[in-house]
């Protein structure tokens, strides 16, 4: 695994470094601008699951993962090593868009805002539910399946406000929304519990667990 | 002599092209030659040997394990090259040669480094910049320079001069010297498998229609020459393929011998190549 990681790595240093580092100051300084700490934590962690996800489309660019699966490593190894190395580099990077953020001058931030043990635990939240939605789809149907994902749920909740707005749905949109963000309160509201950390921490690895278990089942029937 | 490569009843379905039930051996210590028209299943008969991609039935041991549970193991002991070499294309051969090669425990550095001089490729070159003859030529570094038990080659003398394609054939004969390791070796150009291969494998629509050894093919079968009024329908069931012409037929038989006996002086038999082997087996009349 330590050799698919550094792979990884080296393959993309020249990516990485110069993009990786301007992005990563670039989504600090924006998060810097916005005032609510949950909307700063929820665009953060998103732009910030971009990266690695970048970072693998790349092979599909290079067509090179037939070579990659021909070197003496497993399918599982593969998966495996991309899930580290993912969540690796999310951490690295969303450390340093935090720094930044707390520390650019003018932020509408406070530091105690972001550094938080609130609002390290909402980013994990994030970080863990975007990776853990996008890797399978990007192992098993490449960048345009991430994107064609992303741009269908898109497509999805204007088609389903057009239709709410009509009345033709026979549910309410407005209701689960609603109903979404009184959870999403609810758990925020209670986030400084010790058990509600516990529960959170479960449900996370769980989520990991299932996206890798998923990604590993549909790149084991990928044909390269 | 046991056998390097065991494949037993593979199959794969695409849709558009079934591999059907494919079964063969390459013995310890042999080169085999693995040919067929294009879109014949050869490529995907080595990339199932990879675990590239799904099989839906069948197995396949190399060195007595289990390509799929013993992957890494298995892997680790065959050197590979695609018929189409893909890398990340903006490396420099130096920085892809040190990707790969901490993969390989036995990984031979003053090889490969012996075989960069020899093959005339610049350690610092970018690979997006070499022609597909050279970037050939690097996959064969690669492949020869860890020590491999099992070398896959899918069509890699495509692109390559003909000096350099005997050179290879010269390396792959002396690999298999010390009479442990094997060659399997996909590829159109038939003469070379004539020079080196020990044994031969025709697939043809998904199917293996022989898998033997190449003397003993290129003793046995032959190719007929005679008028046409000796092709007939009960004489056409001899052949397995034949072409009619104006001033008469040339016939492909698995059989020279017998094919003397049955028409005498009034035929020509030559030798058979290769080459005839595909052509009537796959391009030939089936009717008279």
């Amino acid at each position: 695994m330590r050799n698919l990681i550094l792979l990884d790595l080296i393959l993309h240093r020249k990516f990485l470094l110069p993009f990786g580092g301007i992005y990563a100051v670039w989504v600090g300084f924006y998060a810097s601008r916005v005032e609510s700490p949950r909307l700063s934590v929820f665009v953060s962690t998103f732009l910030c699951c971009i990266i690695p996800l970048m970072i693998f489309t790349r092979e599909d660019k290079f067509k090179a993962a037939a070579v990659s699966c021909s070197l003496p490593v497993t399918r599982k190894q593969v998966v495996l090593s991309r899930y580290v190395l993912g969540w690796a580099m999310m951490l690295v990077v969303y450390a340093v868009i935090v720094l930044i953020a707390a520390a650019f001058p003018g932020g509408k931030l406070k530091t105690g805002d972001i550094l938080s043990l609130n609002s390290i635990f909402l980013a994990l939240a994030f970080l863990t539910i975007f990776f853990s939605i996008l890797m399978p789809l990007l192992v098993r149907y490449g960048m345009v399946g991430m994107f064609a994902f992303l741009i269908g749920l898109q497509v999805l909740g204007a088609v389903v406000l057009f239709l709410s707005a009509r009345k033709i749905l026979p549910f309410s949109v407005k209701g689960i929304i609603v109903s979404i963000g009184r959870a999403l309160a609810s758990l925020n509201a209670h986030l400084g519990a010790p058990g509600y950390y516990l529960f959170l921490v479960a449900v996370l690895l769980a989520l990991s667990a299932a996206s890798f278990a998923l990604s590993l089942f549909l790149f084991k029937r990928k044909d390269l | 002599m046991p056998n390097i490569l065991e494949i037993r009843n593979l199959s794969k379905d695409y849709g558009d092209f079934k591999l059907k039930n494919v079964s063969f051996e390459l013995p310890r210590g042999t080169i085999m030659g693995l040919i067929g028209p294009n879109g014949a299943g050869k490529t995907t008969v080595i990339k199932l040997i990879l675990n590239l991609i799904r099989r839906d039935s069948g197995t396949v041991r190399i060195f007595g394990l289990d390509n799929l549970g013993d992957e890494a193991a298995v892997k680790s002991r065959i050197g590979f090259v695609h018929d189409t070499p893909l890398f990340y294309d903006r490396l420099r051969l130096k920085n892809l040669k040190a990707q790969v090669a901490p993969f390989y425990e036995k990984w031979d550095e003053n090889l490969f480094q012996r075989l960069l001089r020899e093959f005339d490729l610049p350690p610092g070159k970018i690979f997006a910049k070499l022609s597909r003859g050279m970037k050939m030529k690097f996959a064969l570094a690669l492949a020869l320079s860890h020590d491999a038990d099992l070398i896959l080659l899918d069509e890699p003398t495509s692109g390559l001069d003909p000096v350099f394609r005997r050179d290879l054939l010269s390396r792959l004969s002396a690999i298999i010297q010390d009479e442990t390791k094997s060659v399997l070796f996909s590829t159109h150009v038939t003469s070379d498998l004539e020079r080196i291969a020990d044994s031969i494998t025709f697939i043809r629509d998904g199917e293996i229609v022989f898998s033997t050894g190449k003397d003993d093919l290129l003793d046995r079968w032959g190719v007929i020459k005679g008028g046409n009024d000796l092709l007939t329908d009960e004489t056409a069931k001899l052949f397995k393929g034949f072409r009619r012409r104006e001033f008469g037929f040339e016939a492909l038989t698995d059989d020279a011998a017998a094919a003397r006996r049955r028409f005498g002086e009034s035929v020509a038999v030559d030798k058979v190549t290769l080459e005839d082997i595909m052509f009537f087996m796959t391009r030939g009349d089936r009717r008279v």
